[in-house]
């Protein structure tokens, strides 16, 4: 007999993946830039608001912490601790353990132990209002403790269609982050403050290393940071596990293990083409920021239609 | 300051591994020996020890109404309790004995009810229980077994004779956790394995899926079994997670399972629908089918029974199965042993008085105090008055209560449980407890080897449900040690 995958639990698998990735990236999102404010002058108008766009989440932090209150304390308490948001890492991590605790039997038994211990970190080493050298080390251990969950699964679980179904909510919402994390950095942050061209490398270098790409970009590319070969080199490298087309084609990988994948596929390939015809160094140049914008709402539209084919065609 | 098992004194009760004297019971003397070897500090330690790897394996049960913390870790203690294989294996012989009667029981019940017009049990008890299904007379489930997976409590008294206190015939729960102490002792105590030959248990859900699997309406090599859970917010659902892992069943939820025109199971799946051919059911009889019962169960199936009655899905247990899981009914267990087996029964029954009949009722009314009452139809340990303990106004309670529905209780002598030595802090006291091994009937009958001991971790309580705060105990069986030694 074939194995089978039931739709409500191939439906928390794969919000799994997307919780796990999420809780890392986010917990990097923090740890890069509180190095990079340490490395801009105090005067300079950016801080800790760009982290609550690059999530998406304005609206909610406004409506909690007041309009200008983009405060590190703040921002921080909202994305790490603060339970009001879906997206915080402590939801996203209780969003792994929940959708772990009825898939338990899918995984390794082990897994719930791995995905136990994160949680109980997570819980105690998080605090609101610590300082940058406690919340450091707990962001890192905590990005430590999910890599280390996604690699123990990646060498450990039957590679069958849970583990597809593990992989596409990884890409998909990994796709989402690096996107996000493009769009915010390079459109948000430097255009529009010519104060802040002085420190524009920078900034260049912490978007690579919230991929942790610093040296992968130089073994890459072989020339300076330079926003064209950095937005070539993270929407276009094939070999950078984070860049967006590695996670389109990684998706389709996944779909194509999947049975009735038609709908999802054919999306997939629609946003491979849009990213196929798109020149995307072109829009590194400071003039095109307005397209670049726009290029990365087209492609969080494309994730968002990928998203809905996979739950119209498996969790239905 | 090491344990002092002359200083152990569990007077008036029988102990599992310590005689009165201190000195160790036949069998004991290592386990006793090892643990005396211990300082203070290496028995927290190891206790510590296990309370970690219970936490990490996620190991919990959930209590209901206990606000947002739906985990809570599972109470156990380090300290195991023997069985001698040679008592052990008399008490499996009885408890098959036991369930066959049973089986054979409910059968009838649902066909020709020759052990009612015969009188063995009185009809009224039978067609009055609350767990009587109509609806199932007539149905044959495979190999005329109701009950396919049964937990039946064992307690010791005073001077050590062993009861069956009750049989859980419906949807029996703890079997998990017996697998899980096992493995949580083999974490810490890795060297008292080396010393004794204890039975292994972890067989279990083998042979759960064997019976399931012999239970199979299609003749296909593989038939695909699921278990049936009410989902994340039972108190059990670590229990059904773990049971479908280990036998590589599908662990779904009512809403997975879907009955089509053909009146055949399906459930669910990324490829669409598939054949259901065995449910390993854990909710119970009235929230099956919301068609057949009660109509507002979010937890069942639409059409279920349909499907059963039709012979194109086994149920385990199966529906209605709960009429001989009556404590009314359970007084009359040794005779249907006796009427459909021949027999004598191996394993006694406490003795029970029935509210019913009028002797029987004036002598517990006139001795509340003594006795405990139990109602026919709770779990759990819920709704029973335990006469020792009781207050004046929870005995004028049961008084009302018994006079207004007479047939709905039994009253049993109040029973002096065993004890068995019991971590408190960094000392060891007795603690009561009892036993509850799982009997599986299908093709073939089976039984754990040993089961749950479950412990009232509360200093002089009997009530060792882990819904109020009992605990449990790793059970060993083992052969005779070589030579017994002082401790």
């Amino acid at each position: 007999m074939t194995v089978n995958v039931l739709s409500r639990v191939a439906e928390r698998v794969y919000w799994l993946g997307r919780y796990l990735e999420r809780a890392e990236s986010t917990a990097r999102l923090i740890t890069v830039n509180t190095n990079l404010i340490m490395d801009l002058p105090v005067r300079l108008p950016l801080g800790w608001r760009p982290l609550i766009d690059i999530t998406g989440s304005g609206e909610l932090f406004e409506s909690l912490y007041g309009k200008r209150n983009a405060t590190e304390r703040n921002v921080c308490r909202f994305l790490a601790t603060d339970t009001r948001n879906p997206g915080s890492i402590i939801n996203s991590i209780v969003g792994v353990r929940e959708n772990a605790r009825t898939v338990r039997e899918n995984m390794p038994r082990i897994t719930f132990e791995y995905i136990n211990e994160l949680y109980l970190f997570a819980r105690s080493a998080l605090v609101p209002g610590q300082p940058r050298s406690r919340r450091g080390e707990a962001l890192i251990q905590i990005s430590r403790l999910a890599q280390q969950l996604e690699g123990f699964l990646s060498q450990n679980m039957l590679h069958d269609a849970h583990w597809e179904l593990l992989r596409l909510g990884n890409y998909i919402e990994r796709a989402d982050m690096t996107t996000r994390i493009i769009d915010v950095r390079t459109v948000d942050l430097i255009a529009g403050h010519h104060e802040l061209e002085p420190f524009q490398d920078i900034q260049w270098r912490s978007v690579l290393r919230s991929f942790y790409a610093m040296q992968a970009y130089h073994a890459s590319v072989r020339e300076p940071v330079d926003p064209p070969l950095v937005l070539e080199f993270l929407f276009n490298d094939e070999r950078l596990p984070r860049s967006y087309l590695r996670c389109l084609n990684s998706v389709r990988r996944s779909l194509r293990g999947l049975p009735r994948n038609g709908a999802a596929v054919h999306t997939c390939d629609r946003a491979l083409k849009a990213l196929q015809d798109t020149d995307v160094a072109r829009l590194g140049g400071m003039a095109h920021s307005v397209e670049l914008h726009q290029f990365i709402n087209d492609c969080q539209v494309h994730l968002i239609e990928l998203h809905d084919a996979i739950v119209n065609t498996y969790f239905g | 300051m090491t344990i002092d098992w002359h200083a152990y004194q569990s007077a008036g009760f029988h102990d599992e591994l310590v005689l009165p004297s201190g000195r160790a019971r036949a069998g004991a003397g290592e386990l006793v020996q090892a643990l005396a070897k211990l300082s203070d500090d290496e028995l927290v330690e190891r206790k510590t020890a296990a309370d970690l790897a219970i936490r990490s394996m996620g190991i919990t049960f959930s209590v209901y109404h206990d606000g947002t913390n739906i985990d809570r870790e599972w109470p156990f203690d380090i300290v195991p309790r023997l069985i001698l294989k040679r008592e052990w294996d008399e008490i499996a012989r009885g408890l098959k004995q036991r369930v066959r009667a049973l089986n054979a029981f409910i059968d009838d019940v649902y066909h020709h009810r020759r052990s009612l017009r015969d009188g063995v049990v009185p009809e009224d008890y039978v067609l009055k229980s609350r767990e009587y299904r109509s609806r199932c007379a007539g149905i044959d489930p495979p190999y005329g077994v109701w009950s396919n997976v049964c937990g039946s409590d064992l307690v010791r008294d005073a001077d050590g004779s062993l009861y069956v206190l009750e049989d859980n015939l419906r949807v029996p729960s703890g079997v998990s956790y017996m697998l899980e102490n096992r493995a949580v002792m083999k974490r810490i105590f890795p060297e008292l394995f080396e010393h004794y030959a204890i039975h292994p248990v972890d067989d279990y859900p083998t042979e759960l899926a064997a019976c399931l699997r012999s239970l199979s309406p299609r003749d296909v090599r593989t038939p695909r079994i699921v278990v049936l859970t009410p989902g994340i917010y039972n108190s059990a659902y670590f229990e059904h997670a773990y049971l479908a892992l280990e036998m590589a069943a599908e662990l779904v939820e009512g809403p997975d399972l879907v009955v089509a025109d053909d009146d055949c199971v399906y459930m669910r799946t990324i490829s669409g629908l598939e054949r259901v051919d065995v449910i390993y059911r854990r909710i119970d009889d009235l929230f099956l089918d919301p068609r057949a019962f009660r109509k507002d169960s979010m937890l069942g199936v639409p059409g279920l029974m349909r499907a059963w009655q039709a012979g194109n899905v086994a149920l385990a247990n199966a529906p209605g199965c709960g009429v001989a899981d009556d404590k009314v009914i359970y007084t009359y267990v040794p005779d249907m042993i006796r009427y459909f087996l021949g027999e004598e029964p191996i394993l006694a029954n406490v003795p029970s008085y029935r509210c019913a009949e009028k002797d029987h009722r004036d002598y517990v009314l006139d001795n509340l105090q003594d006795l405990v009452v139990k109602p026919a139809n709770e779990s759990g340990g819920y709704g029973m008055l335990i006469g020792p303990q009781s207050t004046r106004r929870q005995r004028d309670e049961f008084v009302r209560v018994i006079r207004a529905n007479p047939r709905n209780y039994i009253g049993q002598p109040t029973l002096t449980l065993s004890t068995a030595p019991t971590l408190a802090g960094a000392a060891v006291e007795p603690r009561h407890l009892d036993l509850r091994p799982f009997i599986l009937s299908g093709e073939d009958i089976y039984v754990t080897t040993g089961g749950l001991t479950r412990v009232a971790m509360r200093k002089g309580s009997i009530v060792v449900n882990s819904s109020q705060g009992g605990g449990s105990k790793d059970t060993w069986v083992v052969e005779r040690a070589t030579k017994e030694r002082v401790a």
